[in-house]
């Protein structure tokens, strides 16, 4: 064989190589795409039927917003923090920059541009459940496009950039995002849920109502089709190298799809045994599935399969309890998004700590601890929650966080939707309707 | 439009439209984003016309 024969075979196999990494990626995000048609199925069965569309208008305008406010500054707060809140040169990631955009020559950035963009609207619609019925979309939208496009992102360059300072001053190990997508985005939804209070009728004398969603099975079939989504996402999560290195996780050390596929799966199995062991109920039962594999997600390279599934299995059944704490604490959370990512995400990045510490990170980077996971699990949780809160405390004062009570008892589908999801069998709306004389535009 | 950067394929590495012209890139990145600030500001005054109507 001629040395040209072999240069061209050489270029041959790393094009292909090449063109093989985006075409992961580009099917992850495509199957991300499901967590979001899950989410859509999830809040409009969650919600009454006199919101259903209401709650199904937010879920869509999350990814439309969410999507160019990552382009505009959320690539760029990735690549510019990693140390803090101080920026790094960063400026390839910028939305002018000539990286930001095809390329032929640049087969990676579009594609992990893209990856993390879904990645974002995660978090977007992981608030999006919490706050169904009261919130006003121009509300929500700001908080998710901050959340989706700010927020998190920052928490990634901290915790699941190379270079992130979580990693390389405490050998931080999250490779799942347990913390820095389900744990930012749960802590931030209850620091707005905190400012926007519960949906009229919720508690009575301080005692907890039962909101029952308008269609359960819906809203079963949605968490199923998030489930599907997280193989796309968790796909996601894992670096797929040209050369002879392959798989490895975001921090640099060897992993491969069948260590995820273990305990993606165990992790599913035992967070739906331990929600229904806790609850009998159908909505946390579904739920528990997505608990457990964000409960193993942060370890998802190092688990054996067994641990993964008792691991799982403990988030499942904490977090219906917590989801019923977080009530009694006066907070309404519709889809119980606190219980199931904030608590199960911190738990997760916790569990590394007690059950993987002592494994090694590569190079000189400190190996994983305890005390690094700990405090990971922290800054998580206050870079969710600090902004959270702030920023829904100031739209509170503004008076535009939330939808009048007159509009929320009416029914935000009636006020602002030009749309009946229910056309021929919904009684609901047309009692409102019926209560109108003929021309009257107002309800007395 | 005269927008494309190049005349043929040969070594091509960065292609996108206007990626020779900042001001073309300016233009068409502050369009985007007053689409975006334009759709929250829309939404402000659909929520006040619609909560106005049926208070």
């Amino acid at each position: 064989m001629t040395v040209e024969t072999v240069e061209s075979l050489k270029a041959t196999f790393e094009m292909h190589q090449a063109m093989n990494v985006e075409v992961f990626y580009w099917w992850c995000t495509a199957i991300m795409f499901m967590i979001h048609a899950g989410f859509l199925a999830y809040e409009i069965g969650a919600s009454r039927v006199k919101n259903a569309l209401t709650s199904g208008m937010k879920n869509i305008l999350t990814l439309s917003v969410i999507i160019p406010t990552f382009y505009f500054f959320g690539w760029w707060i990735y690549n510019a923090f990693p140390n803090g809140l101080i920026p790094i040169d960063a400026s390839a990631a910028l939305p002018w920059s000539l990286s930001m955009g095809p390329d032929v020559q640049d087969m990676g950035t579009g594609i992990f541009f893209a990856a993390f963009a879904l990645f974002g609207a995660t978090t977007g619609s992981i608030l999006s459940g919490a706050v169904i019925e009261r919130i006003r979309l121009s509300a929500f939208l700001i908080l998710a496009a901050i959340l989706g496009s700010a927020v998190w992102i920052l928490a990634g360059a901290w915790g699941w950039h190379p270079d992130g300072w979580l990693l390389t001053e405490l050998g931080y190990h999250d490779v799942g995002a347990s913390g820095v997508v389900h744990a930012v985005a749960g802590f931030f939804a209850l620091g707005v849920l905190m400012n926007l209070g519960a949906r009229v009728g919720k508690f009575q004398n301080g005692v907890a109502m039962y909101i029952p969603p308008h269609s359960l099975p819906m809203a079963l079939i949605g968490l199923m089709m998030i489930i599907v989504g997280f193989f796309g996402f968790l796909g996601g999560c894992i670096i797929f190298n040209g050369g002879e290195t392959g798989w490895t996780t975001i921090y640099g050390n060897p992993t491969n799809l069948s260590a995820f596929g273990f305990n993606t799966l165990m992790g599913f199995a035992g967070g739906v045994v331990g929600a229904y062991l806790t609850s009998r109920e159908p909505f946390w039962t579904m739920s528990g599935g997505l608990a457990g594999i964000i409960t193993v997600a942060a370890g998802l390279d190092l688990y054996y399969p067994g641990l993964a599934f008792v691991l799982a299995a403990s988030g499942g059944a904490l977090m219906p309890i917590v989801g019923r704490m977080i009530e009694k604490m006066g907070v309404d959370d519709a889809v119980g998004a606190v219980a199931v990512h904030g608590f199960c995400g911190f738990y997760g990045v916790v569990m590394v700590g007690v059950f993987a510490a002592s494994y090694p990170n590569v190079g000189d980077l400190p190996d994983i601890t305890l005390s690094g996971q700990l405090i990971g699990a922290i800054v998580m949780a206050l870079t969710g929650f600090i902004p959270g809160w702030g920023i829904s405390y100031v739209l509170k004062k503004l008076n535009a966080l939330r939808v009048p009570p007159q509009v929320e008892v009416l029914g935000l589908d009636l006020v602002e939707i030009p749309a009946k999801p229910y056309p021929e069998s919904l009684p609901a709306q047309a009692i409102v309707e019926n209560t109108l004389e003929p021309g009257q535009e107002k309800l007395v | 439009m005269f927008s494309s950067p190049i005349t043929s394929w040969e070594n091509v590495a960065t292609y996108f439209t206007f990626s020779d012209s900042p001001t073309g890139i300016a233009i068409s990145l502050a369009a985007a984003v007053g689409i975006y600030l334009f759709l929250n500001a829309s939404i402000m005054k659909h929520e006040k016309e619609s909560f106005d109507k049926h208070l």
